[in-house]
């Protein structure tokens, strides 16, 4: 607290002038993206806000490429640390210290950067992209969009082909709902303990309150009911989730918080025979069947399991789209460089990049879907590629300014109905009435 | 030292009626002396006290500004009166965090205090072999907090961990859920904190303890004390003073407690084990409302403040 309000004090005054800057920066922006600079060979170097360098090479291989398409334009990065990335970013801009580009590494923080006037307007990047590139909505405020997307991240149902056949069960075929996926979880851990695999399980659900909620928003909910805090449409999921729990067919939630299982480790060693995941673990798989940390057996990704039969055709799904916004601070000359890099992430080039390195880039093509399943250790079945590309993915949570509080309200909600401590309806209700006394709703 | 400044300035006035220069010239050697000795302590006191004054005492009198605004870090705070209090009383969160920090003060304080005093009194022995036993009570002090809590995590585990097996093997066929278990989550947190910080505290318990004279003891032992008379009429006695300093520097930590509750349980299941330092956290760092946040520090402030306060009054009633 105390460091913190050193960092905040000592640059309030830095933040007025950053901000003060900010307007200029902002309104002198008219010229097109690509066309003020590409005539230009002027030396420009840009900066870009990053993390987790040593384990992942999506920063690094976008500013490369991006490089040597743009010769006389660097973009170097800055490394903040992944878990603390948004409170230092936060005091960096607040300090006006901040890197010309920064990702909006959480979703849910948008609003506050958006609306605390740390973004440049980016519309005509974006105008160029068109209103269906994926992810846009979510970084458009009345009218002007304030980051481009360049990965959107969707959740799946991951299998394991090979638990699957040892149980007899065959695989998710596109067309499940919730009430499928329970049963086959039942079904799965009885006949694999039959078989003499007692300790895995038919699935799992990582202890993360947005590995259910968000599912529940997207599928069940609504923003006006999120924003309301009317989580009533939650309460199922939560009965689903409880009863796989009692019948031992999912990990209990206290053995994965007290016992701090990994995803990948469940998955990737064969203690689970599905998990519903985010999109990013297909290359944290493929990095780890090298490595040796994973075992090596055959696997797939199906849609997400539906609610009901009736969107069963374009899967609702949650997954984040990841943009990349303009520090509203930065000098006018650099503007133009920066909004051609945003233009290069959003486009068919980089988007192969990404998907050669098993990301998922918000640029849609057959070549990108060509590019991630031409990995070795990938699924090769029509229906793992069909699944990939086809669905309609939301994020965590509707954005607003009031997300950050009504998120940390749901999470105590699902730490405490998970272990038990009350019953969904309760749990849910209790923390209805939290979200109204502290004003929220 | 008020004395001589006075009559130092005093002349200065007056300079009618006494004669100054006499007195002056008398003083002015002791009082060169001490003003090179205040000196000379203020250049001790100096590179601490500019850190504490710009990482501390700067940063506290802001948050007491900032508790009467709206920001969220970016721009000027807005003043806002008294708003953020007002919401203090109706928000039920807070009410929570401030029940969970008194209800761990309350099992935290006189469990470690009775822990590390009985350690100290443990090792306290001429023995072979005792320096290694107090460098092991004092381990747990100094291992990372995380890893702290991710084997603590492990040993709590309902039902693979190993205090709950060695629980169901002395027949205890229902053992507590700890950190699953709103119930039981403050308690495993307790005793993990107490684990903790006993080693500390029984260093300055043992410190206090190797102070008292030898004599008192001889003499207690010649009058025919038994040793829970020399306990309780020699050493709990002659121990106040580091008694009193351990509570005072136990009832703030255990105030300010955060970083083991953050890894160990992050204030769940719900908000069983939310506390009011990870509340101020929540709501400044990952809620960006700073104003609101730093109402909540002025309140854990003036709480640490009035109950060290009331421990002064009460050690100055007990001293006269």
């Amino acid at each position: 607290m105390k460091r913190s309000l050193i960092t905040r004090s000592a640059v309030l005054a830095a933040a007025t002038l950053a901000l003060t800057g900010c307007s200029t920066g902002g309104s002198d922006t008219t010229a097109g993206a690509s066309a003020v600079c590409e005539d230009s060979t002027e030396p420009v170097t840009l900066s870009l806000a990053a993390w987790g360098l040593s384990t992942s090479t999506d920063f690094q291989t976008l500013t490369d490429s991006f490089h040597l398409e743009n010769p006389n334009i660097t973009v170097e990065l800055a490394e903040y640390d992944a878990t603390d990335y948004d409170t230092q970013l936060t005091a960096d801009l607040a300090a006006g210290s901040a890197p010309d580009l920064y990702p909006i590494k959480t979703i849910t923080t948008f609003p506050t950067y958006q609306e605390g006037g740390q973004l440049l307007d980016v519309s005509e990047v974006t105008d160029v992209l068109g209103a269906d590139y994926p992810g846009i909505e979510y970084y458009t405020t009345d009218g002007a969009a304030y980051a481009v997307p360049y990965r959107q991240d969707a959740w799946y149902l991951y299998y394991n082909k090979e638990l699957f056949d040892l149980a007899g069960v065959s695989y998710p075929d596109g067309t499940w709902t919730w009430d499928e996926y329970d049963d086959v979880a039942v079904e799965l851990t009885e006949n694999l303990e039959a078989a003499g695999q007692q300790n895995v399980k038919g699935t799992y659900l990582h202890s993360w309150a947005t590995a259910l909620q968000s599912f529940a928003t997207a599928q069940a909910g609504s923003d006006e009911a999120y924003f309301a805090a009317d989580w009533d449409y939650m309460v199922p999921f939560y009965e689903r989730a409880i009863a796989l729990q009692d019948a031992g067919a999912q990990e209990n939630y206290g053995v994965v918080t007290t016992n701090s299982l990994t995803y990948q480790g469940q998955f990737g060693t064969q203690k689970t025979a599905m998990m519903p995941m985010g999109s990013w673990y297909i290359a944290a798989l493929l990095s780890q069947r090298e490595s040796g940390d994973a075992d090596v057996f055959e696997w797939g990704i199906a849609p997400a399991p539906q609610v009901d039969d009736t969107t069963l055709d374009h899967p609702v799904t949650q997954g984040n789209p990841t943009a990349i916004g303009i520090n509203a601070a930065i000098d006018d000359a650099k503007a133009c460089a920066a909004k051609d890099f945003l233009t290069y992430v959003s486009s068919e080039p980089a988007a192969v990049e990404l998907a050669g390195i098993g990301l998922r880039p918000s640029y849609t093509a057959d070549v990108v879907t060509d590019t991630v399943f031409s990995q070795e250790g990938m699924p090769t079945d029509p229906e793992s590629r069909v699944a990939f590309s086809t669905l309609e993915a939301h994020p965590d949570a509707p954005l607003g300014s009031d997300t950050p509080a009504l998120q940390n309200i749901l999470k105590d909600a699902h730490s405490a109905i998970l272990s038990g401590a009350v019953s969904p309806e309760d749990g849910i209700a209790q923390a209805m009435e939290r979200a109204r006394s502290e004003g929220l709703g | 030292m008020a004395t001589l400044d006075v009559t130092a300035s005093a002349p200065a006035p007056v300079p009618a009626t006494v004669t100054p220069k006499a007195p002056r010239r008398e003083r002015a050697p002791g009082s060169r002396l001490r003003r090179r000795n205040t000196l000379i302590g203020w250049t001790f006191i100096l590179p601490n006290f500019i850190g504490f004054a710009t990482l501390t005492l700067v940063p506290v009198v802001i948050l007491l500004y900032l508790g009467f605004t709206s920001w969220n870090a970016f721009g000027a705070a807005t003043f806002t009166g008294t708003d953020n209090f007002e919401r203090l009383v109706r928000d039920t969160t807070f009410h929570t965090a401030l029940k969970n920090t008194i209800y761990f003060a309350v099992m935290h304080i006189p469990l470690t205090l009775g822990a590390s005093l009985g350690l100290a009194l443990l090792l306290n022995r001429k023995m072979r072999g005792m320096a290694f036993f107090r460098t092991v009570a004092f381990f747990p002090y100094i291992t990372s907090i995380v890893a702290i809590a991710v084997v603590w995590n492990m040993l709590f585990s309902p039902e693979a961990g190993v205090i709950n097996q060695m629980l169901m093997a002395i027949g205890i066929d229902d053992p507590p859920g700890w950190t699953t278990s709103t119930t039981w989550a403050m308690p495993a947190i307790v005793i993990v904190a107490t684990w903790r910080d006993m080693g500390y505290y029984m260093l300055l318990f043992l410190a206090g303890l190797q102070a008292i004279p030898s004599e008192l003891y001889e003499a207690a032992r010649v009058d025919g004390a038994s040793a829970v008379q020399r306990f309780r009429n020699v050493t709990l006695p002659s121990l106040r003073p580091t008694t009193f300093f351990v509570t005072v520097m136990l009832t703030i930590a255990s105030f300010k407690i955060f970083d083991l509750i953050l890894v160990m349980t992050n204030g769940g299941p719900g908000t069983s084990t939310l506390v009011l330092s990870q509340y101020i956290y929540r709501k400044g760092f990952v809620e960006n409302d700073f104003g609101y946040a730093s109402a909540i520090a002025v309140v854990l402030f003036v709480i640490c403040l009035g109950v060290t306060v009331l421990q002064f009054l009460a050690n100055k009633r007990r001293d006269a």
